[in-house]
C-alpha cells in the first residue's frame, strides 16, 4: 500500500479530477514552502517541487479520501525528505536531535523536516513511540491556540 | 473516553503528515469507519495542518509553473501512447480476419537490392570484357610465336 493510498469509506471530495496545474496553482506555494523547510536549498527545492507536480502520483490524489491539500503535503514531504536523503548521503551533516530537547517543536522538526521516522526520534530522544506521536497532536493543539 | 484517547494519540496528525506505518495506516482507517467523532476531529485537524502550512508558503518562481506544464504535457503522452497500444491490442483480439490467398508472382525486395544489382551487372560486363581482351590477346601472341618458329625454322 503506498503512502497516498486512500482509506476507502473516509470524507468524500466534491469536486472531481483536477489537472496538475490546477493542483499548482492552488498548491504550489504550500508545498515549496514545505519543501524549503525540508531543503533549504533553493534549486533543489524547485527541483522537487517540479518533480512533485509533473509526478504521477499527483494523479492519486484525486482519489484520496481527504482534501487535495492533505495529499500534497504528504508528497511534497515525502519527494523532500527523499531528495535531502540522497543530499545527507553525498554530503553528511552533524545530527540535528539533542537529548535535552523533547519538545513538540523539536519532535515535529525532527519528524517531519529532517526525515526520520517516529521510531528513530523516539531512539534519538529516548522517549517512547506514543509520546512521539502525542507530540504531534501537542503540537497542532498549541498551533491551534495560539 | 477511547475515543479521546486515540484522538490525543496524535496518530491522527501522523497520518495526515504521512508518518505512519502500515499497521497505524490500518487502525486509523478502521477507527474512521467505525467513530463519527473521530471522523469529524479528523477534518477539523486536516483543515489545522493545511492553514498550518499555508502560513509558512513560499510563492515559487513563475518559470516552474511553465516546467510542470510541460512535464505533465508529456506525461500524459506517454500515457496516451499507452493506451493507444492497449487498445490497438484489444482491437487485435477482437478483429475477426479473413484468410485471402494471394495469386500473384512477383515479390517484393528492398529498394538496396536495386543498386546491388547494377552494380553486380556492370561488373561482370567490365570482367566479361577484359577476360576476352586477356583470351584473344593470348590467342595472338601463340600465333606470333608460332610464325617466328616457323620463320627461324625456314632460316635455318
Amino acid at each position: 500500500m503506498s503512502e497516498l493510498e486512500p482509506i476507502k469509506n473516509g470524507v468524500a471530495r466534491p469536486n472531481g479530477n483536477i489537472t496538475s496545474l490546477e493542483v499548482y496553482d492552488k498548491y504550489g506555494a504550500m508545498a515549496y514552502g514545505i519543501i524549503l523547510q525540508i531543503l533549504p536549498q533553493v534549486h533543489l527545492a524547485q527541483e522537487v517541487l517540479v518533480s512533485v507536480f509533473s509526478s504521477p502520483q499527483l494523479q492519486a490524489c484525486n482519489s484520496y479520501p481527504f482534501s487535495f491539500a492533505a495529499c500534497v503535503i504528504k508528497l511534497a514531504r515525502a519527494k523532500a525528505v527523499e531528495a535531502k536523503r540522497k543530499l545527507m548521503a553525498i554530503a553528511p551533516v552533524a545530527d540535528p536531535a539533542n537529548a535535552l530537547d523533547a519538545s513538540p517543536e523539536k519532535i515535529f522538526d525532527l519528524s517531519f523536516c529532517q526525515g526520520f521516522t517516529p521510531e528513530e526520534v523516539a531512539g534519538k530522544l529516548n522517549i517512547s513511540k506514543s509520546e512521539v506521536l502525542r507530540s504531534f497532536h501537542e503540537y497542532f493543539k498549541l498551533y491551534r491556540n495560539a | 473516553m477511547e475515543t479521546q484517547n486515540f484522538i490525543e494519540s496524535g496518530i491522527l496528525e501522523a497520518h495526515l503528515l504521512g508518518l505512519t506505518n502500515e499497521e497505524e495506516k490500518e487502525l486509523v482507517k478502521q477507527m474512521v469507519e467505525e467513530n463519527e467523532e473521530i471522523k469529524d476531529y479528523l477534518v477539523d485537524i486536516e483543515s489545522d495542518i493545511t492553514r498550518y502550512f499555508n502560513g509558512s508558503a513560499v510563492t515559487p518562481p513563475s518559470a516552474l509553473r511553465e516546467i510542470i506544464h510541460l512535464r505533465s504535457n508529456q506525461e500524459n503522452f506517454r500515457k496516451e501512447k499507452h493506451t493507444f497500444k492497449k487498445k490497438a491490442a484489444e482491437e487485435d483480439q477482437n478483429t475477426r480476419f479473413l484468410d485471402v490467398e494471394v495469386n500473384d508472382t512477383h515479390i517484393k525486395v528492398h529498394k538496396f537490392w536495386r543498386p546491388a544489382f547494377i552494380a553486380v551487372f556492370i561488373l561482370s560486363k567490365i570482367f566479361l570484357i577484359a577476360g576476352l581482351y586477356y583470351y584473344f590477346k593470348a590467342v595472338n601472341q601463340e600465333e606470333q610465336i608460332q610464325k617466328l618458329k616457323t620463320e627461324i625454322q625456314q632460316v635455318k
